[in-house]
């Protein structure tokens, strides 16, 4: 069984009296332990994609397995438990909570699983803080941290769970070059380690990461090849 | 869900923390509310209390024949041109009334006292009937009360308000000690124990106690009061009053078509009056109280609307990171509650003092747990009902959108 399997995708805006295609069928299977870059230009459909694939939003039609669940048709409450429970959101501008500490930062998605006692949280939370080269930074709020290390609690939020997958949304996108390429070895790192890893980004160094690119163009997958790195 | 309230508890403290001004001005109005509920309770507990203290000089089976009704609105000047009481009707009252237990007869005036180079000015001349305790509250503490021949025979006796006996003699025992009312001698018979005030204003420990027939005596002007007092069983006293008119009317000789010239007064007319003050009072005040919280509740609901706004991004970390829409409602409907908790510990622990302050200055009024309690939760309740609006705003939020959110 895949972890994800995609069938026949839509999602259709209705703007006024003009629909939007934002994905027009769009049938993909990812694996346990893939390395998947989503690409496309703005308006291809990748943003919804992610959102549909983070469970953050429901299809207007078609399939959607996670783990063997059909997500597609699931209400609000049930998308938040496998949001909780199999998702791990790493986000562009980092969204961590700016008045809370890195441990509480990345405790956050263990509070909401309603079944963990708070010491074994802080255990969680300061093993994956540790995971990520942070495990001396677990007292300081957001504002006392690079935009890297920023970025490096919020992978660390984003493991705390054991996700079945990692969803990037530009994950380098405001960090410099340098800080970008040292969030990536972070990622590629997870990724030996067992971890399924989704990265949707428009910079093809970036994509390049990946063992396998799915590219967009107007709410259909025009491409879906490996990467240089996967054919090795 | 434990866990979740006391992280929702964390948050709603740290959020509050973090905007302080904002959080004691919108805190303020619940404050003012709480102040005004559990103050008006507390008073109306207080007062309750003193009239009921106040009722035990005024004893449940007692009737009081006078001139002037103790309530009523009938025209001043009838009321004026009464004919005083005549005290001699007490006797026959008292072999023509079938539940007339005890009837005594009294008349009062202010005078200035005397003892040695003491002086105690505008005491309160009580000229009673020898069987005055059996329809009072009065109660020697020590010496004596008067005998029935003393009365009879006008002897020149007299019996001390505790307070008068303190300011003529602040040592030493006044028992047979000569003290002048003018310029009549008196001879100190009793001291009365003290009695306290009644309705908190008029005291009754600044009197003396003389017999009326001594009263009469003495003083001969019209002026003071008059009263006889009719004691009855009081589960008839309602029977009693009706045959006590009667009574009165066919020894004032007056005819059927004629009113009353008389009134007769009972501790019912003092307790009816009170209870619609009191209504009045309660009713006033419970309105005063509803708006001051509604217009907290406003100030809160407000500004948790605001705070939702402002947090639309964290909102959407929340749900995208596995909060459910209870979970974010939730978080707001606690932080809405713990402002205006917060503010009703503080409105009560303001009227606490309030109504300690008064206590010592004014009359007796305390805080009752059941007050305090109430406060409590009408505050919470408040910040529930403010709450929830807002918070289910916040709970509906896409978390797209509000993800996207600047």
């Amino acid at each position: 069984m895949s972890l994800i399997q995609v069938n026949d995708l839509y999602k259709i805006y209705q703007m006024g009296n003009t629909e939007v295609r934002a994905l027009d069928g769009v049938s993909v299977t990812i694996e346990q332990n893939e390395y998947v870059s989503i690409m496309g230009p703005s308006g291809s459909g990748k943003s919804t994609l992610m959102n549909l694939l983070g469970c953050l939003d429901t299809p207007t039609s078609g399939e959607f397995f996670m783990d063997g669940i059909n997500v597609a048709t699931m209400g609000d409450d049930e998308l938040a438990h496998i949001r909780n429970k199999k998702i791990g959101f790493v986000f562009q501008t980092f969204n961590l909570l700016p008045k809370s500490t890195s441990l509480r930062n990345v405790e956050l998605p263990l509070i909401y699983n309603g079944e963990i006692k708070a010491h074994e949280r802080r255990d969680m939370a300061i093993k994956a803080l540790t995971r990520v080269n942070l495990g001396d930074r677990v007292s300081h709020k957001p504002n006392e941290l690079s935009g890297g290390q920023r970025q490096r609690v919020a992978v660390a939020r984003a493991l705390v769970n054991n996700p079945a997958i990692i969803l990037a949304d530009e994950p380098t996108g405001n960090l410099d070059s340098k800080t970008g390429e040292e969030i990536m070895v972070l990622f590629d790192e997870l990724h030996k380690q067992g971890n399924t890893i989704i990265l949707v980004t428009h910079e093809e160094h970036i994509a390049a990461h990946a063992s396998r690119v799915v590219r967009l163009l107007d709410g259909k997958i025009a491409v879906d090849e490996a990467t240089n790195r996967g054919k090795k | 869900m434990k866990s979740f309230f006391w992280e929702n508890l964390r948050i709603a403290l740290s959020e509050l923390w973090g905007h302080k001004t904002r959080s004691i001005l919108t805190g303020t109005g619940i404050v003012i509310g709480i102040i005004a509920v559990s103050l008006m309770s507390t008073l109306i507990n207080g007062v309750d209390g003193l009239f009921e203290e106040s009722m035990k000089f005024l004893g449940r089976g007692n009737l009081y024949v006078e001139k002037w009704p103790w309530f009523g609105d009938e025209d001043w000047w009838t009321l004026r041109n009464r004919p005083r009481i005549e005290l001699d009707m007490a006797e026959k009252i008292q072999e023509r009334s079938q539940y007339a237990m005890v009837v005594a007869a009294e008349r009062g005036r202010m005078a200035n006292l005397s003892y040695k180079e003491l002086s105690a000015e505008n005491i309160y001349i009580h000229g009673v009937t020898a069987n005055y305790p059996e329809v009072s509250t009065v109660d020697v503490e020590y010496g004596r009360f008067f005998t029935e021949s003393e009365d009879r025979t006008g002897a020149q006796v007299v019996l001390l308000g505790s307070e008068v006996a303190k300011t003529l003699f602040p040592q030493g025992n006044p028992v047979d000690k000569m003290i002048f009312a003018g310029s009549k001698r008196f001879r100190v018979i009793g001291v009365l124990a003290e009695m306290g005030k009644f309705m908190g204003a008029f005291s009754n420990d600044t009197q003396v106690i003389i017999p009326l027939a001594t009263f009469n005596k003495i003083f001969h002007g019209p002026w003071g009061r008059r009263s006889i007092t009719v004691k009855v069983p009081e589960h008839l006293v309602e029977d009693a009053k009706e045959e006590l008119r009667g009574v009165v009317r066919v020894l004032r000789g007056l005819k059927p078509e004629e009113k009353d010239n008389f009134a007769i007064n009972q501790q019912n007319a003092f307790r009816q009056s009170y209870q619609g003050i009191k209504l009045a009072i309660g009713g006033t005040g419970m309105i005063i109280t509803a708006l001051s919280l509604l217009v907290g509740g406003i100030g809160i609901a407000n500004i948790m609307f605001v705070s939702v706004k402002e947090r639309t991004r964290e909102i959407g970390v929340r749900k995208a990171l596995g909060a459910t829409r209870s979970q974010i409602q939730g978080q707001f409907l606690i932080e809405a509650m713990v402002i205006t908790a917060s503010g009703g510990l503080v409105g009560l622990i303001i009227s606490t003092l309030i109504s300690m302050a008064i206590s010592k200055f004014l009359f007796p009024a305390t805080m009752s747990f059941g007050v305090a309690f109430m406060a409590i939760a009408l505050s919470a309740g408040v910040g529930l009902f403010a709450g929830l609006a807002p918070a289910r705003k916040g709970a509906k939020l896409d978390p797209i959108e509000a993800l996207r959110y600047e």
